[in-house]
């Protein structure tokens, strides 16, 4: 899988956050940067079964957010990874998906104006034996709504992923798209496009170090 | 099956010519003036030039010169309409969805709607004498649907001539053969009209062999015996009878594996109605109305691999009631009227194909209409309606017509209109086995059904919006419409309209719950509000007594009002450029989908003494919004959207002495196909078309 990261340097507001605190309070400021990833594979279409829906190799991309990069799924069982992509469906390492701390929610908002995690926000976890998971499943649900009419998978538009990581700590992530080359099909693609081409994320992610809920 | 024709043709030929041993020729109702007579608008006979309220009425001659078949063929071409795809082919009158105009025959509602949407195309245009187009809401008259408005099919056996035989074929071997029958005398008029149509259908979506329109077979009858018991009394009788069959063989290939099923129709349409009138004075007249119709569609998939689907529906509608006018004093008259209506449908989306859900409406209503000068005419109607199964309505109207002097005049009308909650709000039942096992429950027994999940431990969660379900209240709309006619000189008239909608308590699907599962269960809630505003303006200029030239153009805006309060609040995200979410601004909302902002058309007509003919139309319409592609649930600019259309119409022909006449045609010169969003617009079709009329039959 060939991957691109290109990093945006995003040198959050100094100032702005200097301004909402109190002045007795010692202000900690760690710039976070935002990472953008590039298509990554997630369970990529073979081909066409007979009764046509498409057919894949049902594997799962697991991904370090800690490292940016894509964790070998012999690690599964493993904390090294702290999300995982498998078509639309996206994992973190926790309950039944992993042995790690992780867990997750889904933001209404901004992903430049989510500077802090509020404290009164509710972290799930994942349980597959109950088609519950911490990202919720299914189009409408969680980060995105499956056209029947296009046959296209579009990202929701303010949505943050709020993610716990496999060791405890905070990150947060906006889908882009779910195509290859970074933009979603037209409705006009050709049907061999709309399969082939799919299944590739495109993400921005800003992960704190610090174990703070503040990026 | 061509054969077919041939035979009801001659057969037909040879009874009708025995019948005519004496006939009338009865012209159309014109008073001496040239001005058209309306029923539509008020419910007694009244001229267009004196109504209060906005009418378009389209002649046989029109309907006959543009060569249309179905009534899609000539609605899609007048302002202000839009002809929507998906369940068949629905209209769309000032932006309102086609759920909320009420299709009239003769005054009696046709039924039968899939998802809100009376397919057009089951009603041909071979026999019509005119149709009447009401717009703006007109519930205080005809109760529930007629929320846009109303459009009102008549046929008179007195009309037209005694004997006519037509027959056409163009493009994608369609064929339609009519055979129209009357009898006119002082006592009886009778009018016996046959229909065929078939077509071939058309594919116009690349990699897909299966069509857009699909092979169809309609037969259409439609019989109307008027008695003249004494010049006081009469009786009148309307039979309407459809059948259609679409068969298709579907196939359907992707990445090299094709998937074969075949589809196939059955629809049979019934009405059947009977009406005693009697005039007991000048000032007194009173008729009783009994109607009867049912509407049948089989639905049958075969699919290779898969379970064959099976959808049913049997929708019947009877109505009885009476209705009197009764004028007071010479400026002021009054209708009354009262009537009970009994709805049922068996379907195998609600609970089973043999159980009858039923509904049972009586209503009352009276209108007023009060002249105390002659420039001013002023009507007020009010009506109610009691229904077993939703909360009651009340409709009232208020319309009033100005005569400034002999060019302009201007017509307000304000009025509620509302739409009963249908059998699938109320009723259905169904549960999507291939995606994700949802469910949707109609709100009259979703709270039972779910209770009863419930207590065999099956329900996950339940929504605060399940325990918000009660009985569902009729959709209501706010009607206000502002007319000014201008006669700018003989040749010249301009209309332009104002219009207003605001509609509260729309009927949504809502998730109400959640299976233990996880799957979804929705029902329906009384939730949405939305407005619909804009003008129209319309024209039309006589160059000479040969060539007219006709126009008409809408601008139009809608919106929902909880998706621009949610705007505003700060709430609604969309997409930039590079895929990264940002706040949606209010002037990047385009309203509801599906609506356009822009439509016009234009039309070029010529008419010769001789009986030459020729006309030109072209109608735009711009962009409207289809699908939402960043899921915000809010149309905006970053959607998708069909893209705006022109299409250029036309047609030409000869009516000669003899009674023989031919017409030409070619729609959709230009080619223009968008198979996504326009499937019922086929590319370049041509027909050739042969009548011939027996205009007088000699003793």
């Amino acid at each position: 899988m060939k991957k691109m990261v290109s990093k945006i340097a995003m040198v959050l507001g100094v100032s702005v956050t200097m301004l909402a605190c109190s002045k007795d309070e010692e202000v900690i400021v760690v710039p976070v940067t935002a990472i953008t990833v590039k298509d990554l594979a997630a369970d990529t279409v073979t081909g066409i079964g007979a009764d046509g829906r498409p057919q894949s190799a049902n594997s799962v991309t697991y991904y370090s957010l800690v490292d940016n990069k894509v964790i070998a799924a012999a690690d599964a069982a493993t904390t090294k990874w702290d999300v995982a992509f498998t078509s639309t469906k996206i994992l973190v390492n926790s309950g039944t998906s992993g042995p790690g701390l992780g867990g997750g929610f889904v933001f209404k908002g901004l992903f430049d104006e989510l500077k802090t995690i509020p404290n009164d926000s509710t972290f799930a976890t994942d349980n597959a034996n109950a088609s519950s998971f911490a990202i919720p499943w299914g189009s409408g649900k969680g980060w995105y709504t499956y056209d029947g009419l296009t046959t296209l998978v579009n990202p929701i538009a303010g949505r943050v992923l709020v993610i716990r990581t496999a060791a405890g700590k905070y990150a947060k992530i906006e889908i882009i798209n779910y195509y290859k080359g970074g933009t979603t099909l037209p409705a006009t693609a050709s049907d061999s496009d709309k399969l082939t081409k799919q299944r590739y994320y495109t993400f921005r992610y800003a992960y704190q170090p610090n174990g703070t809920k503040t990026f | 099956m061509k054969k077919s024709i041939y035979l009801i043709a001659i057969l037909g030929f040879f009874a009708s010519s025995s019948l005519f041993g004496q006939m009338r020729f009865v012209k159309d109702t014109l008073d001496a003036n040239g001005d058209s007579v309306v029923v539509t608008a008020t419910r007694t006979e009244r001229k267009l030039s004196n109504l209060t309220v906005p009418v378009t009425i389209i002649n046989a001659k029109t309907i006959q010169q543009n060569g249309a078949l179905r009534l899609t063929d000539i609605l899609k071409e007048q302002t202000g309409l839009n002809l929507t795809s998906g369940f068949g082919a629905g209209v769309q009158l000032q932006g309102l969805n086609p759920d909320y105009t009420i299709i009239l025959i003769n005054g009696e509602p046709l039924v039968g709607r899939t998802a809100g949407v009376l397919d057009l195309n089951r009603i041909a245009l071979g026999n019509i004498k005119k149709i009447e187009i009401v717009k703006g809401p007109s519930s205080s008259l005809y109760g529930s649907e007629a929320m846009a408005g109303v459009i009102n099919i008549i046929t008179d056996a007195a009309f037209g001539a005694p004997l006519s035989m037509g027959i056409r074929y163009g493009t994608y071997n369609t064929l339609d053969a009519n055979l129209d029958t009357k009898l006119s005398t002082q006592k009886i008029q009778y009018q016996g009209f046959y229909n065929l149509y078939q077509t071939d259908g058309y594919s116009i979506r690349p990699n897909s062999n299966s069509r857009v329109t699909t092979p169809i077979d309609r037969y259409a009858t439609t019989q109307q015996l008027k008695i003249n018991l004494t010049n006081k009394t009469s009786l009148v009788f309307n039979t309407r009878f459809t059948k259609e069959q679409i068969q298709n063989e579907i196939a359907v290939s992707n990445n090299g594996v094709t998937i074969y099923s075949i589809g196939k129709e059955d629809i049979k349409d019934a009405n059947l109605s009977a009406s005693l009138n009697h005039r007991f004075s000048n000032q007194l007249k009173t008729s009783i109305r009994a109607y009867a119709t049912t509407y049948d569609a089989i639905q049958n998939l075969l699919t290779i691999n898969g379970l064959p689907y099976r959808d049913v529906l049997n929708h019947n509608f009877k109505r009885i009631e009476n209705q009197t006018d009764w004028d007071l004093h010479k400026n002021l008259q009054a209708v009354f009227g009262v009537g009970a209506v009994w709805e049922g449908v068996k379907s195998s989306r609600y609970d089973s194909e043999k159980v009858r859900k039923q509904n049972d409406i009586q209503y009352a209503f009276t209108q007023w209409e009060w002249k105390p000068i002659n420039k001013f005419t002023f009507i007020g109607g009010l009506r109610f309606d009691r229904n077993s199964q939703f909360a009651s309505a009340l409709s009232p109207k208020v319309s009033m017509l100005y005569k400034l002097n002999a060019k302009h005049q201007f017509k307000l009308s304000i009025g509620q209109g509302f739409k009963a909650p249908d059998f699938r709000q109320l009723f259905l039942d169904f549960t999507n086995a291939a995606a994700g096992s949802y469910s949707v429950f109609g709100s009259a027994q979703a709270q039972q059904v779910i209770a009863r999940l419930d207590a065999l431990g099956q329900i996950g969660n339940l929504f605060p919006s399940y325990y918000q379900l009660k009985a569902l209240k009729p959709e209501y709309s706010n009607g206000v419409h502002f007319t000014w006619d201008w006669k700018v000189n003989a040749k010249t008239n301009l209309s332009t309209q104002y219009f207003r909608n605001d509609i509260k308590n729309l009927i949504e699907s809502q998730q109400v719950g959640t299976y233990i599962s996880g799957a979804q269960i929705y029902s329906y809630l009384n939730i949405g509000r939305a407005f619909t505003t804009g003008f129209e303006v319309e024209g039309q200029h006589q160059l000479n007594e040969k060539w007219t030239l006709s126009g008409g153009y809408q601008y139009l805006v809608t919106g929902d009002k909880d998706q621009i309060a949610e705007i505003k609040a700060g709430t609604v995200y969309t997409k930039n450029s590079q895929g990264y979410s940002r706040l949606m601004q209010l002037n990047e909302y385009v309203g509801l989908p599906n609506t356009s902002k822009h439509k016009v058309q234009f039309k070029v007509n010529y008419n010769s003494p001789k009986g030459y003919y020729l006309n030109a139309r072209a109608i735009y319409r711009s962009r409207w919004a289809v699908n939402n592609n960043n899921g915000n649930e809010v149309f905006d600019n970053g959607d998708v959207f069909a893209s705006g259309y022109l299409v250029f119409n036309t047609a030409a022909g000869k009516a000669f002495k003899n009674g023989l006449s031919v017409q030409a045609g070619i729609d959709n010169v230009s080619n223009y196909i968008d198979a996504a969003n326009l499937p019922n617009l086929p590319g370049r079709t041509m027909f050739l078309s042969l009548k011939y009329q027996i205009q007088h039959l000699k003793k």
